[in-house]
């Protein structure tokens, strides 16, 4: 299952926000099911990439502690029109990855 | 004829495996980087020292730490950690103290990136919010209390 991912990113002065939004559980394997006294198991992304023209600009590592549904937002160095790819795994190996051009 | 497309067929399936192998070892590398026993540490000095060799960070005055000073729901409390100002940034950790495990989120830096994160993380209960950098091989920090009126971490 591909994760989803919402990207959006301008440009100014050559610096570039990026903000992207995602969807997944990010099951910690902490929690516990009360009913049945065990952990929920852990889903969680653990690798997060985010390239700047095909170049490596971010690499990021996150734990079970990051929120569900996560939020991230990073600043490079890029023009408009610069394509930013951001690539995502998760601890059970689902992956997701969104391209954007930059305004 | 019938040999020449028997070579053909079996050199492209070999191809193929070849392909498929090379597919394969990528995402094991990828999950291999992951570190397992930064993020199993059960304190803030475990984590760092196997992140960066090292748990000693000088408090500066450089990283801007926006965290609330209450967060309604501990399971999303915005985090930005902006270290624009430092130059040659390498990294930047975000750490919960008191968290079951303390290390959040570990993120690296190109010299293509600027020194600026932000994020949402879980929080259990009221405790310090930790921002480590790394800047030209010396660790900086910043922190900032966030209290936690309804956990994020238990069920």
């Amino acid at each position: 299952m591909s994760i989803k991912i919402r990207m959006r990113g301008k440009s100014k002065d050559g610096i570039a926000v990026v903000k992207a939004l995602v969807k997944h559980p990010m099951e910690s394997g902490v929690r516990m099911n009360k009913k049945t006294n065990k952990p929920y198991p852990a889903k969680f992304i653990d690798n997060v990439e985010i390239t700047v023209n095909g170049t490596k600009a971010v690499d990021a590592q996150w734990s079970g502690a990051v929120s569900a549904n996560p939020y991230v937002a990073v600043k490079v160095k890029a023009e408009s029109g610069d394509e930013i790819v951001i690539s995502l795994t998760d601890n059970t190996g689902d992956k997701g990855s969104k391209k954007l051009k930059l305004k | 004829m019938k040999r020449r497309s028997f070579l053909k067929g079996t050199l492209a399936t070999g191809a193929a495996a070849v392909a498929v192998n090379a597919g394969l070892l990528v995402p094991n590398t990828v999950l291999a980087s992951w570190n397992k026993d930064a993020f199993n540490s059960k304190t803030p000095e475990d984590a760092l020292s196997t992140v960066y060799g090292s748990s000693n960070a000088t408090i500066s005055g450089d990283i801007k730490l926006k965290a609330p000073a209450i967060a309604e729901n501990g399971a999303v409390t915005p985090i930005t950690v902006d270290a624009s100002g430092i130059s040659g940034v390498e990294s930047i950790a975000i750490l919960a103290e008191k968290n079951p495990m303390p290390l959040v989120c570990e993120y690296s830096f190109a010299a293509s990136a600027i020194g600026f994160v932000s994020t949402r993380i879980k929080m259990g209960q009221t405790m310090n919010v930790v921002a480590i950098v790394k800047a030209g091989g010396k660790l900086l920090k910043a922190e900032q209390e966030v209290k936690v009126t309804i956990g994020g971490c238990g069920g």
